[in-house]
């Protein structure tokens, strides 16, 4: 053990639990992961996920209203495009920063940025999905004597829905990703891991680890997306085959 | 808002801090990040339209040319700089790098789907004229593929952007994304006014972009309403299946 | 039949729906039930090897909870942890928000509320926070007027550290030999044959090339070079001297050769508490003792061993600090 004279503190031997993977910086060092899951990476996907599901959660449900406001009401589509377009061109490392200013460096400015980049992909996907209802199935259900409400209901949003889970795909995807950049305002998610790898080195480990968890979260997310799509709408499958 | 005055005076002073001459100026550093972002476009588009077009010429490999835009959606830019920077440094050639890396998917997917997507009467009439393949390709599906094959390169540009802004992050130095980095030279205020410029330079890309894309699509296709408008950016096709 | 078919995939959808929702549901509830827990102690990772909850006894027992902040690197996060984590062991309920920001946004936090108290240098905040022109003369002078500028606003300064985290100019050793290098002074006679290597702020200084051409009438090269990169820039040559941190782990071992800085261009950098005047009344006497008591324990070498096991072995700080806290009778 190292010990200074007297009067000075003790010094634990940090040396001693060390290994040479981590002082070398080799390429994937288990022990590391091992060791820093519960601590760093797990906290780390599991705010992701809550990031981003959150942000999906609500953008979906803004989208649906703004999409089936615009369906009733064809002047809307206009200006919510344009608006929506808007918020989506603009780069992520803007948006967190801009908003970062009035609403502070918390939750809310990382919610709205990321919300705000659903809104274009879901509105588009959920408008287009309901205008593709053929109107023939629209004059049927009509004649059958269905109320406005029944027939979206039960005709134009399960027809809408291979759009609509192809707009949740992209959505789902595009957030999970851009998520990692929410820690420059908001101490959360997996860029908080890459950032501190970034400025140890970089540290190899830490930056495979965590950029590979954000990577195998998207993909996943994807692929029950897919899976889910086919459950629900099965014979979009018969008419493609 | 007190904060936007600072912002907006930051850029007036076109970013120079109090103390120094030393740090580049934001013109410079706007200029930096749209000849990077330059670059990465180019390389990407020469490489991903002919690739797409190409498949949805001939209708063959749709579940790679599709899902290789999931995958390039999925992938975080900051990861892949990391990455980029843990093994090779992040110099201008791995930023470019990881630049092709995310641009090539987005514009491969919609340049595929545009050109399979013509509609296949059309195509039929077309050999009925006697057109040969080459012909058909370039006269009627590549026209016909215009509007989705933009929507590929817009996407792609303003991702491109976001990508090299975030590369300063990562440690590289020659964008604005720098000032976003360094607040502790900038303050608040200066990271604030870059983050405008950012937002700017974006939007005036896809405009950009927009303006070229009507100038490119035949006159037919703006006739029967397929005028582009902002919104390219996430004009993804909707695709029922994958 | 089309109806039918509707019917089938509506009850589809419900049940897929209400499973997603279920999920999400419980995703949420883990999440923020996990969290709301952790951070007792911290806001990114849980700690490893000490406890995540206060003592259940000793002079904190029973005093408002109290919440400290610390900047974004690794030293702040070692101090951050080792206040936070001294405290807990008297039976304080401490909240510990880690990488709060630089400097301009944690004091900004600290005097709206968001935090009670977080360590700073006093050099930092009489530059950048008081954005006081005039090098103090000494560490006790540095202290002095940061002190007399912090407690105009409601807040005060707790006793300083013996270890100061200032920039320093580091080379190797067979440079320093081959150009008969031992301080600052000796390396105005190279000139603009010196390549300087330093994060681009160093530029725009008085802590920096300007303090070094004011007082030293050092004129060098200058190369930008990133934090991160700063031992490699040396091992490879690619500087002749860098800009470092006086408290660098790398800096143990001899590797590399601190330049000595007699003119104090860079100024004075010992670290003290900011802590809010309101909350240390309300804490007791027992709250400054205890973070005096671990001020007092950081010297230049525990600080180095310190930031060594935490930047170079990839300890966790929470843990490296747990260590330090239980070998000195504070954990």
């Amino acid at each position: 053990m190292r010990m200074l004279a007297a009067v000075g503190p003790v010094i634990p031997n940090y040396a001693a639990q060390s290994s040479s993977c981590e002082v070398d910086n080799r390429l994937f060092c288990w022990r590391w992961v091992q060791h820093n899951w519960g601590p760093v990476l797990w906290p780390a996907l599991r705010q992701h996920i809550l990031l981003a599901l959150v942000a999906v959660a609500i953008g979906f449900v803004i989208a649906m209203a703004l999409a089936l406001a615009a369906h009733r009401y064809g002047a809307l589509e206009r200006p919510t495009t344009i608006v929506t377009t808007i918020m989506y061109t603009i780069p992520g490392i803007a948006l967190f920063e801009l908003l970062a200013a009035p609403v502070g460096l918390n939750v809310f400015s990382a919610e709205i940025a990321l919300v705000s980049y659903t809104l274009l992909i879901l509105f588009r996907n959920i408008l287009a999905g309901l205008r593709s209802v053929p109107a023939e199935v629209l004059d049927a259900a009509e004649g059958t004597g269905m109320s406005r409400t029944q027939t979206l209901l039960r005709v134009e949003l399960p027809l809408a829905l291979p759009a609509i889970v192809a707009g949740l795909r992209i959505a789902v995807v595009t957030i999970i990703a851009l998520a990692t950049i929410v820690y420059i305002i908001y101490d959360r998610g997996l860029g908080v891991p890459i950032h501190t790898a970034l400025g140890e080195g970089p540290f190899k480990t830490e930056l495979i680890a965590a950029g590979g968890l954000a990577i195998a979260l998207a993909l996943l997310a994807d692929g029950l997306l897919v899976l889910t799509q086919r459950m629900l709408t099965p014979w979009a499958r018969a008419r493609a085959g | 808002m007190h904060e936007f005055v600072q912002a907006f005076r930051f850029i007036a002073r076109n970013g120079a801090v109090a103390g120094g001459p030393a740090l580049p100026s934001l013109s410079h550093l706007a200029l930096e990040t749209l000849k990077v972002g330059a670059i990465g476009v180019t390389i990407s588009v020469l490489i991903a339209v002919p690739l797409g077009v190409w498949l949805g010429h001939v209708h063959r490999g749709s579940f790679v040319a599709i899902n290789l835009g999931n995958v390039g959606r999925a992938l975080p830019s900051l990861a892949v700089l990391a990455i980029g920077d843990a093994f090779l440094g992040l110099g201008l050639t791995v930023v470019e790098l990881a630049l092709v890396i995310l641009a090539v998917p987005p514009i491969v997917t919609n340049a595929y789907l545009g050109v399979d997507g013509v509609d296949p009467d059309l195509v039929d009439a077309a050999k009925g004229m006697g057109m040969g393949g080459w012909q058909i390709l370039a006269r009627v599906e590549l026209p016909l593929a215009v509007p989705l094959v933009f929507a590929g390169i817009r996407t792609a540009a303003v991702f491109v952007i976001s990508t090299t802004t975030i590369a300063s992050l990562a440690g590289f130095s020659g964008s604005l994304g720098d000032v976003i980095a360094n607040e502790t030279s900038y303050h608040f205020s200066g990271v604030l006014g870059a983050a405008i410029c950012v937002a700017a330079l974006a939007l005036a890309v896809e405009g950009g972009l927009t303006l070229l894309q009507r100038a490119l699509t035949p006159r037919g296709l703006l006739l029967v309403g397929h005028e582009p408008v902002l919104g390219g950016a996430a004009a993804d096709p909707i695709t029922g299946n994958d | 039949m089309p109806v039918s078919r509707w019917s089938r995939s509506r009850s589809r959808i419900a049940s897929v729906l209400s499973a997603v929702a279920l999920l999400a549901l419980s995703v949420g509830v883990a999440a923020c039930g996990s969290s709301s827990n952790s951070s007792s102690t911290s806001s990114t990772p849980a700690t490893t090897a000490s406890t995540a909850t206060s003592a259940s006894s000793g002079p904190g027992v029973g005093k408002p909870a109290v919440t400290i902040g610390d900047k974004n690197f690794a030293e702040e996060n070692i101090l951050g942890q080792l206040y936070a984590q001294a405290l807990q062991a008297k039976g304080f309920t401490v909240t510990l928000k880690e990488n709060v920001g630089s400097s301009e946004i944690i004091y900004k936090a600290l005097v709206s509320g968001q935090i009670d108290m977080y360590p700073e240098y006093t050099g930092t905040l009489l530059s950048a926070i008081a954005e006081q022109t005039k090098e103090p003369a000494s560490a006790a002078a540095a202290y002095a007027q940061a002190k007399a500028f912090v407690q105009k606003h409601g807040f005060t300064l707790l006793n300083y550290t013996p270890f100061y985290d200032s920039d320093a100019l580091a080379t190797l050793p067979s440079y320093a030999s081959a150009h008969h290098l031992v301080s600052i002074v000796d390396l105005k006679a190279l000139g603009k044959s010196l390549t300087l290597g330093a994060p681009p702020e160093f530029a725009t200084r008085f802590e920096g090339l300007l303090g070094l051409k004011q007082l030293y009438g050092v004129v060098p090269t200058f190369k930008p070079i990133a934090i991160e990169l700063s031992y490699k820039a040396l091992e490879g040559g690619q500087v002749g001297v860098q800009n470092v941190f006086s408290t660098d782990g790398q800096l143990l071992g001899g590797k590399f050769k601190v330049l000595a800085d007699p003119k104090h261009v860079f100024g004075f950098q010992n670290v003290a508490p900011v802590v809010k005047q309101s909350v240390l009344a309300a804490e007791g006497p027992a709250f400054a003792a205890t973070l005096n008591q671990v001020s007092a324990l950081l010297t230049i070498k525990a600080i180095q061993q310190m930031n060594a096991a935490v930047s170079i072995d990839k300890q966790s700080a929470s843990s490296v600090a747990h260590q330090f806290l239980v070998a000195n009778g504070l954990g």
